[in-house]
C-alpha cells in the first residue's frame, strides 16, 4: 500500500515537471500550482473532517472520534501551512507581493487561526476527557462561522487568484492532460494525507 | 414536586489517570434512609458523592436518581439535591442573605427576606446574615450552607465532611437536622471519618 | 413551604443582577477596562499628533479597541467563577441555559457601559464626525451583542484551560471575524458620510442570532460534564 503511493507520487512529481508545459503568462511557475492545490484541496477537507468528527464525538462521548478530530486537526495545520506559504510564494512570483489580503489568502489564513486555536486549546488541558469535550465543542463553533465567511470575505476583498480549475461558467480552462495531472496530483495529496491520518490514530489507540 | 428519591448506583468505579480510586460499588438506597461512606483521605468519598451529584461522570457503570420509578434527567436531578462540600463556596461580594436569595432563586424557590431570615437564625447567623460573606469566618460559612440547605428543602442531601469547620453547637445542629432529615423521607448520603455522624447510617460504604 | 415555580427568565435575570452587584461593589473590571480604553486611545492620539487618520483605519480601530477591551475584560464572567470556586455551587443550582444567558447579558451590558464611556473619547482625541448617528448606534449596539456572545462561549471554554487569559484572545477571535470585518466595514461608510447597506446590518444581526443559537447548543456540552 505504502509502495503503491510512494509510486504514484514519484510519478505524480515527475509528470508535473517534466510533461506540464509551461502555461500562457504563468510560464513555469505553474507548476508550483500542482503542490499549491491539492495541499489546500487537503487542508480545507481535514478542516471538515476534524469539525465531523467532533460532532461526532460530542454525539457518542467516544473517545475514538476525538483521536480521529485531533489527528486530522494536527495534519490540517501541517497542509495550511505548506498550502499557504506555497501560494505566498506563487503570489510573490506572480503579483509582486507575499500578501496582499486576496480573499482566499484570507480563507486561508482564518483556517490557519482556527487550526491554531484549536491545537492550542488542546495542549492547554490536561484531562482527557474534558479536552476532549472542550475541543469538540470549540471546533463544532468554529466550523459554523465558515459559511458566513464564504459570503462575507469576498465583499471586502478584491481577488487576484485565478479562477478555480472548473471556473464559474463550468467551462474548463486548462489542457485535458493537466486536468489529469492535477487530479493525479489531488488524489495522490489526499491518499497521503490519509495514509499519515491512519497511522496517528493507530498510534493512538496502541497506547491506550 | 418529587416526593420520594432513591438511589441506585450500578457497578460504578473511577480512575484518575491510571490511579483507581474504587471499582465495582453496587447499592441501591431508597427514601429515608442514610448512607454514610468513609475512607481515608483520598480515597474518594467526595468523587463519589460528586459523581452521585451528576458533576463528574463515572469511568464505568451508572448512577440513576428514581423517582416514583421514573429516572430523573440530569436537570430534574439537579433541582432535587442538595450539596454541602468543602467545594461549595458562596459569593464573597454578596451578604450571607443575598447569598441564600440568589440560589434559591435559581432553585426556582421563592423566598422572601423574612424566610431567608429564619432560616439564618436556626443556624445561628442571625447577626451577620446582612454581612458581606467575605468577613465571615470558616465556621459560618459551612452554616450558610446549612441555611440553604433548609431554604431548598432537597430531597436528596449529599453531605461531604458537613460538620467540618464547626463547633460542638454546630455539630449538634447538624445531628438534629439529619434526623429531621431522614423523618422527612429525605435521601442522605454522608462521606464523613466521624464515628458520631455514621450512627445514623442504613448502609456503609468503605473506601480504601 | 416556599415552592413557588418561576421561570427561566428569571433565572437569567438572578444571574445578571447577581453579577452586576459583584461587579458594582469591586468595580474592578469596568474601571480596569475603561482606563486600558482610555491608555490605548491616548497613546494612538499623542502618537500622531495633530495629523488624521483616514477614516477607514479610524473606523477598524474603534473596533480594535473595543474588541481588546472585550477581550481584556469578559472572560471574567466564568474565569472568576472558577477562580473563586464558586463554579460549583452554581453549577449544582443553576439551569446550564439561565447561567449562559445571564452571563452574555451581563457581558453585553458591560460592553455597552464601556462603548458609552468610549466614544466621546474617540469622537475627542481622533477627531471624528459621526453623520448618522441613529445607524451609528445601531451598528455599536449589534457589534456588542457579537462580541459579546462570541466572548461569553469562549470564555466558558477557557475557564477550565491554563493560561487563560492569552488563549481566551486566540480562540475568540476567528469565531468573531465575519462579525468584526462587517462592523468595520458598517463603521467606515458611516464615517464617511454614507449609509451602511442594510445587507450588511442585517447580516450582523443573522450572526448575533446563529452565534446565541449555537453558544446555547453547545454549552450544555460544556457546563454537564
Amino acid at each position: 500500500m505504502k509502495l503503491i503511493l510512494l509510486l504514484w507520487i514519484m510519478l505524480v512529481i515527475y509528470a508535473v515537471l517534466y510533461i506540464v508545459p509551461p502555461a500562457e503568462g504563468l510560464g513555469e511557475l505553474v507548476r508550483i500550482a500542482f503542490f499549491h492545490i491539492p495541499v489546500a484541496w487537503v487542508s480545507v477537507l481535514a478542516f471538515l473532517l476534524s469539525a465531523g468528527w467532533s460532532i461526532q464525538y460530542l454525539r457518542t462521548r467516544d473517545i475514538q472520534y476525538d483521536w480521529k478530530s485531533s489527528a486530522a486537526a494536527s495534519l490540517g495545520l501541517l497542509f495550511c501551512l505548506m498550502a499557504t506559504i506555497s501560494g505566498a510564494v506563487f503570489a510573490k512570483l506572480t503579483w509582486g507581493a507575499y500578501w496582499n489580503w486576496d480573499p482566499r489568502q484570507t480563507s486561508i489564513f482564518i483556517l490557519l487561526l482556527i487550526y491554531g486555536a484549536y491545537l492550542v486549546l488542546r495542549a492547554s488541558i490536561q484531562e482527557e476527557k474534558e479536552r476532549a469535550r472542550i475541543a469538540a465543542v470549540y471546533a463544532s463553533l468554529s466550523f459554523l462561522t465558515v459559511p458566513f465567511l464564504v459570503f462575507i470575505i469576498p465583499r471586502f476583498y478584491f481577488s487576484l487568484h485565478p479562477e478555480p480549475v472548473i471556473n464559474s461558467a463550468g467551462k474548463l480552462e486548462m489542457d485535458t492532460i493537466m486536468i489529469y495531472i492535477l487530479l493525479a496530483a489531488v488524489g495522490a495529496c489526499t491518499a497521503l494525507f490519509l495514509q499519515c491520518f491512519n497511522y496517528m490514530v493507530q498510534k493512538k489507540q496502541k497506547s491506550a | 414536586m418529587y416526593q420520594e428519591i432513591s438511589v441506585k448506583l450500578v457497578d460504578v468505579s473511577k480512575s484518575i489517570g491510571t490511579r483507581v480510586l474504587f471499582t465495582g460499588i453496587n447499592l441501591v438506597l431508597n427514601a429515608g434512609q442514610c448512607l454514610v461512606v468513609t475512607g481515608p483521605n483520598g480515597s474518594g468519598k467526595s468523587t463519589l458523592l460528586k459523581i452521585i451529584a451528576g458533576l463528574s461522570q463515572p469511568t464505568t457503570g451508572t448512577v440513576q436518581i428514581m423517582s416514583n420509578n421514573k429516572q430523573l434527567n440530569a436537570e430534574e436531578r439537579r433541582t432535587c439535591l442538595g450539596l454541602i462540600s468543602p467545594e461549595i463556596i458562596f459569593y464573597a461580594d454578596l451578604t450571607g442573605c443575598e447569598n441564600l436569595l440568589f440560589f434559591t432563586r435559581l432553585c426556582k424557590i421563592r423566598c422572601n427576606e423574612q424566610q431567608i431570615e429564619e432560616y439564618c437564625q436556626q443556624v445561628g447567623l442571625a447577626i451577620s446574615m446582612n454581612q458581606l460573606v467575605r468577613t465571615y469566618s470558616t465556621g459560618m460559612r459551612q452554616r450558610l450552607k446549612f441555611a440553604l440547605m433548609l431554604a431548598t428543602q432537597p430531597l436528596l442531601w449529599l453531605l461531604d465532611e458537613p460538620s467540618s469547620n464547626l463547633d460542638a453547637d454546630g455539630k449538634r445542629l447538624i445531628a438534629q437536622m439529619i434526623s429531621k432529615g431522614i423523618e422527612q423521607h429525605a435521601t442522605i448520603i454522608i462521606a464523613t471519618n466521624e464515628p458520631w455522624e455514621a450512627e445514623h447510617a442504613d448502609y456503609k460504604i468503605e473506601l480504601t | 413551604m416556599p415552592t413557588t415555580k418561576l421561570n427561566l427568565l428569571d433565572c437569567i435575570w438572578a444571574i445578571m443582577v447577581k453579577d452586576g452587584i459583584c461587579e458594582f461593589r469591586t468595580r474592578y473590571a469596568v474601571s480596569a477596562l475603561f482606563m486600558f480604553a482610555l491608555i490605548s486611545l491616548a497613546s494612538i492620539s499623542m502618537s500622531i499628533g495633530a495629523a488624521s487618520l483616514p477614516v477607514d483605519i479610524t473606523a477598524a480601530l474603534l473596533w480594535v479597541l473595543l474588541f481588546f477591551c472585550a477581550m481584556a475584560g469578559l472572560s471574567r464572567v466564568f474565569v472568576q467563577e472558577e477562580e473563586a470556586g464558586t463554579i460549583m455551587a452554581l453549577q449544582i443550582y443553576g439551569p446550564g441555559q439561565a447561567v449562559l444567558f445571564g452571563k452574555l447579558l451581563f457581558n453585553i451590558f458591560m460592553l455597552l457601559v464601556l462603548t458609552i464611556l468610549i466614544i466621546p473619547l474617540f469622537i475627542i482625541f481622533l477627531n471624528v464626525d459621526i453623520y448618522h448617528w441613529p445607524v451609528f448606534i445601531v451598528v455599536l449596539i449589534l457589534g456588542d451583542i457579537g462580541i459579546a456572545a462570541a466572548s461569553t462561549i469562549t470564555a466558558a471554554m477557557v475557564a477550565k484551560t491554563q493560561g487563560k487569559n492569552a488563549l481566551f484572545t486566540v480562540l475568540t477571535f476567528p469565531i468573531l471575524l465575519p462579525q468584526f470585518l462587517s462592523s468595520i466595514s458598517a463603521t467606515a461608510k458611516i464615517l464617511m458620510n454614507s449609509k451602511p447597506d442594510m445587507s450588511d446590518i442585517l447580516f450582523m444581526a443573522a450572526y448575533n442570532m446563529v452565534l446565541m443559537i449555537a453558544s446555547s447548543i453547545v454549552f450544555d456540552y460544556l457546563w454537564y460534564d
